[in-house]
């Protein structure tokens, strides 16, 4: 098998990740025109959960179920107890408290489940599956994070496009102040936001934490990945993020491979800037659009 | 019932209102008249609970809402189309429409009310499917207006509807919202620069000067009283 093929495969698993961790960026940057930075550090804290769960007995399948509610948990009280304070304050002062928040969990993290390297079970085996023959670079386990990465997405644009809760919380999103005239009660399309984001972000720790291992900064990279992924798609759009997160994955594997992974960041970098001198707003910003 | 009491608002030092009280009975149109800066966009503002008071009160029905946030004082069946034709650029025509009465959850009534809203609107029909970005600067006041009539709501605060519609078109919607006032008893405050043509579909009056009431009155009277005009409506 090719080596390209292999890397394409890599980067496609990769890709799902940091394109999950995209859309959590973009869901709250649509809503708050924030950026999360503790969005990383709040999955790693429910993937430590998961874990602690499957570590007292739980099989895999609750420890999964316990990431992604606690995810949702957590990702509201984050906006009720400390975001909404500040609501009416500069964006600025919003963007630090995250700041504070993704110092806050990664210095509890080691207290709490103690700072060793963990190893986190798979769902499925991570040996790459035999087809026709040949072993290829693709385990059940890749399947199982690009099939949940896809349902989670189309959970979210069914929610999004085909319901009234959607209709009000992309209303919410785009003009809260005409948005509380018809009567929405935009304080609860909030903290859903910050929910649901947040859930999408415990999937991606859940699904990275079998390759990447589990320790308190495990998910930094696939914050800065993830958000790089975001900024590529224009930061408000939720495809964009999408697209933008599958690219980082296949730019990374491939620069990882061919150029050696210790190049992988600087490569994200020359990305970040490449695509944003050709297009400053990103290639999928909605921006554009408007201003015709 | 709407009404307004002693109602004082500033921006930090400077004085929008001072002590403004208005009455707006069932089932009428109250016009609030004055230039730029007379403190009319701040009075509707302040009752459907985007601004806070200093001191005064807003009651619905006898009841204060004053304290109320604003989606709490929509959902009581207030109303407010705001200045300058704000629509939900990035949502669909239906969207903005469907959006006025969600919060009765009413699916029957509320389709209803949204073919009604088409049929008054025609222009907004063949762009149902569109972002409201594309739409005319006529077609976004529509847009706003029907979107406040979706929400089938008792009390219809409208501030300037007439910027940027044609003269047919908002004399079309004006005998639209008098034949709501006399068949569903709404209530409406109709805020305007144009004295002349707001005076003619009003039942009462108001003229505001630098967030003081300088003249209140039936609509007619307004109409006919010489140096009021000249002073305070320019025509």
């Amino acid at each position: 098998m090719s080596r390209f093929f292999v890397l394409t495969l890599n980067g496609l698993t990769q890709g799902a990740i940091y394109a999950a961790m995209a859309l959590a960026l973009v869901l709250i940057w649509r809503a708050t025109k924030v950026i999360n930075f503790a969005q990383g550090a709040m999955a790693m804290f429910t993937t430590y959960l998961a874990l602690f769960a499957i570590d007292h007995g739980a099989p895999y399948w609750l420890g999964f179920v316990i990431a992604l509610l606690s995810g949702l948990l957590l990702g509201a009280i984050v906006e009720r107890v400390i975001v909404r304070p500040v609501e009416s304050a500069p964006p600025l002062n919003v963007v630090i408290l995250t700041l504070g928040l993704l110092l806050f969990f990664e210095a509890i993290a080691p207290m709490a489940f103690g700072g060793q390297i963990r190893s986190f079970p798979p769902a499925f085996s991570i040996v790459g599956l035999h087809l026709g023959g040949s072993q290829v670079a693709f385990s059940p386990f890749d399947a199982f994070t690009l099939g949940s990465v896809v349902a989670v997405m189309i959970l979210l644009l069914v929610l999004f496009q085909k319901t009234n809760l959607g209709l009000r919380m992309r209303a919410s999103a785009f003009n809260p102040e005409v948005s509380r005239l018809l009567g929405i009660r935009v304080g609860r399309m909030l903290t859903l936001g910050w929910a649901l984001a947040s859930m999408v972000g415990a999937l991606a720790g859940v699904l990275i934490a079998p390759t990447f291992l589990l320790y308190p900064t495990f998910m930094d990279q696939v914050l800065v990945y993830g958000f790089t992924g975001a900024v590529l798609g224009g930061l408000d759009s939720a495809m964009g993020a999408v697209i933008g997160g599958l690219l980082m994955g296949f730019a990374l594997s491939y620069v990882g491979g061919y150029f050696g992974s210790d190049l992988e960041t600087v490569g994200a970098l020359v990305i970040l800037i490449a695509v944003l001198m050709v297009r400053p707003r990103g290639l999928f910003s909605l921006q554009r659009l408007r201003e015709v | 019932m709407l009404e307004v009491v002693d109602l004082t608002v500033a921006y930090g030092p400077v004085m929008a209102l001072h002590g403004v009280s208005l009455t707006v009975a069932d089932s009428s149109i109250t016009t609030v008249l004055g230039a730029n800066g007379a403190g009319k966009t701040t009075l509707v503002r302040t009752i459907s609970g985007l601004v806070r008071p200093r001191s005064g009160s807003v009651r619905l029905d006898g009841r204060d809402i004053t304290r109320l946030a604003p989606e709490e004082i929509a959902r009581l069946g207030v109303a407010h189309v705001p200045q300058g034709q704000a629509v939900l650029a990035e949502l669909t025509v239906d969207e903005n429409l469907r959006l006025g009465g969600l919060w009765r959850r009413d699916p029957n009534g509320q389709r209803r009310a949204l073919a009604e809203a088409y049929e008054l609107f025609p222009p907004l029909a063949s762009r149902r499917h569109l972002a409201a970005f594309s739409l005319s600067g006529g077609e976004r006041q529509m847009l706003t207006i029907g979107r406040a009539l979706v929400a089938r709501s008792q009390v219809l605060l409208l501030d300037e509807p007439s910027l940027g519609l044609a003269r047919l078109v908002l004399v079309q919607i004006m005998a639209r919202i008098k034949t709501l006032v006399l068949e569903r008893g709404l209530t409406v405050l109709l805020i305007e620069q144009n004295a002349k043509s707001a005076l003619s579909v009003a039942d009462q009056a108001m003229v505001l000067h630098l967030g003081k009431v300088v003249a209140q009155g039936a609509a007619h009277q307004l109409l006919t009283e010489e140096g009021l005009r000249h002073a305070y409506l320019g025509f």
